[in-house]
């Protein structure tokens, strides 16, 4: 079973920094198109037309935080089971089993080298493309 | 380096002159926050606004560079954290504490700041 290709992030981070550092980097460097926004909502309203391959969330979020962006996203009909990654500043004892439990493939923690993370996103992705294909077979 | 990381590291360098330049004035505003915050019976939301400015600056920081402010960021909403825990029993000592973190955030965003009118690299800041 060959892997499917990540092209398509879609992209939520509230800080307008961080989010410009991440695009770019996922966009020069990793040449994914990525759909950049900064809240739930607007997540929301961009999913279904951008069709993404891949979600990156940050954690930490006014009103609606990364886990329940997470969830509203995955109501969305198409979205049910695109994978998802989630990037934060500070992971709690417990955080991760309840990540994982949420079907977040990884975590990505503050600082992230910025150079090196579209790399760090595709292992990610590929690391669970090679589990799932070998979980099917 | 292949030309799209010669590009990346140009507007990095760009993104994180833009984020020191903006440093002291974003601390400052951290500062007000707090006062207020202070001065307004520990209201909820300003709490709550204040709390997640620092945890942004925290990360932030540390992804242009400026470990020393995403440290001092970290400490304080720590100490925050804490002192309104415990707010009830009007701690002196940890508003002290609380005060301090502030003075140190405020030290650091100005050492850097005033590094990089020196001619400080982006990327540098710790």
């Amino acid at each position: 079973m060959s892997t499917p290709t990540l092209r398509r992030i879609l992209y939520v981070e509230d800080d307008a920094d961080i989010r410009e550092i991440v695009s770019m980097s996922l966009e020069m460097l990793g040449k994914f198109q990525v759909a950049a926004c900064d809240s739930c909502a607007d997540a929301l309203s961009l999913v279904d037309e951008f069709s993404p391959d891949l979600l990156l969330l940050d954690v930490m979020m006014p009103d609606v935080d990364g886990p329940a962006t997470l969830l509203a996203l995955r109501e969305r009909a198409g979205a049910e089971s695109v994978p998802a990654i989630f990037i934060t500043a500070k992971v709690e004892a417990g955080d991760m089993a309840r990540y994982r439990k949420m079907g977040v493939l990884d975590v990505i923690v503050k600082p992230f080298d910025a150079m090196l993370l579209s790399s760090q996103v595709e292992l990610i992705w590929l690391g669970s493309r090679s589990n799932s294909n070998d979980n099917s077979g | 380096m292949t030309t799209a990381d010669d590009e990346f590291a140009r507007e990095y360098a760009r993104l994180s002159a833009a984020f020191v330049a903006q440093l002291p004035q974003q601390v400052q505003i951290l500062n007000d926050d707090l006062i207020a915050w202070l001065s307004a019976s520990r209201e909820t939301t300003l709490f709550d606004r204040l709390s997640h400015k620092l945890h942004q600056l925290r990360g932030s920081g540390s992804t242009f560079g400026c470990n020393g402010v995403s440290e001092a960021a970290r400490v304080l909403e720590q100490r925050l954290a804490a002192l309104r825990a415990d707010a009830a029993a009007e701690p002196v000592s940890e508003l002290d504490e609380v005060e301090a973190a502030m003075l140190e955030l405020r030290g650091e965003a100005n050492r850097i700041y005033r590094k990089s009118l020196q001619g400080g690299q982006p990327g540098t800041h710790t």
